[in-house]
């Protein structure tokens, strides 16, 4: 019995060493931006390195500093001042209300819905790598499992889907969830660093990267808008946009984002997409669940 | 069975390599140049190109018109001695068509098809560059 427990225990102590040696590199990638932006937002005075054309008054006015870790769960909102309030106005009577109570229904009554996902307060623990399949986001998930069940009308970006994610965001919001991604295997870790190069690759006519809004030009002023930074990106999707007077899954935002890239947005269903918010949520890792949520 | 497979695959990513390399090479203001090439000329080079970055997922699309529309209509203008190229696309479902000089159309098709893949290749040397701890320096 003692030989058969300290066994178990050796291979269980095996796979948690393999496990962490496949996430090592993408801890270290998550350290060090949680550092790059820690260091971004601490102070006025660090700002003169990181917001070069940003006057005295505007730096002063406009931005929160000293934002650390669980912080940047709010995105933009964490530093924006301006951009908060108003944010905090439209959270009095947020438009997603509805899109909750619906994702509860659909969640309750649609045949097999329960089954494919028993604990609802999921939504941090996506996306996953699956042995044979590789990355499955949440929306891939759950589209999967309306088709299994024979479901129609279930899409990767919006409409059931986004309401269905809408009521998993905010279980896992009121159980305290955290984004939770897991890299446990050689395959994984290498969908995670292609995800990582594609993240990082400048693109499309106007060669910009995902990065160069929202690492390096993460907190600058577009028009009158902060860009968001990617450390907390994840954490409050699905989010209702006033741009789209609706809510929208990460996939329609990534979707958004590589169109503006001045590219071919690659389909949301695609390995890229996959493997692209692999990257984004492990960068997360750690941080609360914060969905869903409003943005403009 | 699986020697011919395995050779008509790395067949297939030779040429895909050959494609990138060849683009990389060239010099695209004076291959997309219409005024000294003339437009059926540059509308070949970017479809000899174009098809490469669609598959490598990097085609160029701008103003809701991707590369090919470009490439299609153009032709299609040269072929019947049109000055103006209309190209139809579908913006939010939504049929549309913009019209452009032919040899601003088939200057824009070209530049695109070649700095797509040129921009691929020089993307293996950048990307790390802006990785906070790893190029990114701060």
């Amino acid at each position: 019995m003692k030989k058969k427990i300290i066994a178990s225990l050796l291979v269980g102590s095996f796979a948690l060493l393999s496990a962490s040696n496949f996430s090592a590199q993408a801890d270290k990638d998550r350290k060090a931006l949680q550092a790059y932006f820690e260091k971004k937002f601490a102070s006025e005075k660090s700002a003169a390195t990181f917001f070069p054309y940003s006057t005295k008054e505007e730096l002063s006015k406009s931005y929160k500093w000293g934002i650390k870790g669980d912080e940047f769960r709010l995105g933009s909102y964490a530093f924006d001042k301006i951009g908060r309030a108003q944010h905090d106005e439209l959270m009095d009577m947020p438009p997603f209300e509805d899109n909750i109570d619906n994702g509860k229904e659909l969640y309750e009554k649609t045949p097999g819905m329960k089954k494919c996902f028993p604990d609802p307060a999921i939504a941090g623990d996506y996306p996953k790598f699956v042995k044979g399949k590789g990355v499955v986001t949440l929306s891939n998930a759950v589209v999967a499992c309306a088709k299994a069940n024979k479901q129609k009308g279930w899409k990767l970006t919006k409409g059931k889907t986004a309401d269905l994610e809408a009521y998993f965001a905010n279980a896992s919001k009121e159980k305290g969830k955290k984004v939770h991604i897991v890299i446990n295997s050689k395959e994984a870790a290498a969908a995670y660093e292609r995800g990582k190069k594609e993240y990082y690759t400048q693109r499309g006519y106007l060669k910009l990267s995902c990065a160069t809004c929202h690492v390096q030009g993460a907190g600058q002023r577009v028009r009158n808008e902060k860009l968001s930074p990617l450390f907390g990106h994840v954490t409050h999707f699905p989010v209702y946009r006033l741009k789209w007077q609706g809510l929208g899954t990460l996939e329609r935002r990534i979707k958004g984002c590589n169109k503006n890239q001045g590219e071919t947005p690659h389909k949301p269903g695609s390995t890229w997409t996959k493997e692209m918010l692999y990257f984004m949520g492990y960068m997360s890792n750690g941080l609360p669940v914060d969905g869903p949520d409003i943005r403009k | 069975m699986k020697k011919i497979l395995l050779a008509s695959v790395l067949g297939l990513s030779i040429a895909s390599a050959g494609l990138v390399e060849d683009a990389a090479k060239l010099d695209v203001k004076k291959v997309c140049d219409v005024k000294a090439n003339g437009a059926a000329k540059v509308v070949a080079v970017a479809e000899k190109f174009n098809p490469e970055a669609v598959k490598l997922g990097v085609e160029f699309k701008r103003l809701g018109i991707t590369n090919r529309k470009y490439i299609k209509f153009t032709k299609e203008a040269i072929k019947a001695k049109k000055k103006v190229v209309a190209i139809k696309y579908k913006k939010k479902k939504k049929e549309k068509v913009k019209k452009f000089p032919l040899d601003y159309a088939a200057w824009r098709a070209c530049t695109f098809a070649v700095r797509a893949l040129q921009e691929h290749k020089e993307a293996d040397k950048t990307w790390r560059l802006a990785v906070p701890g790893d190029g990114y320096k701060f």
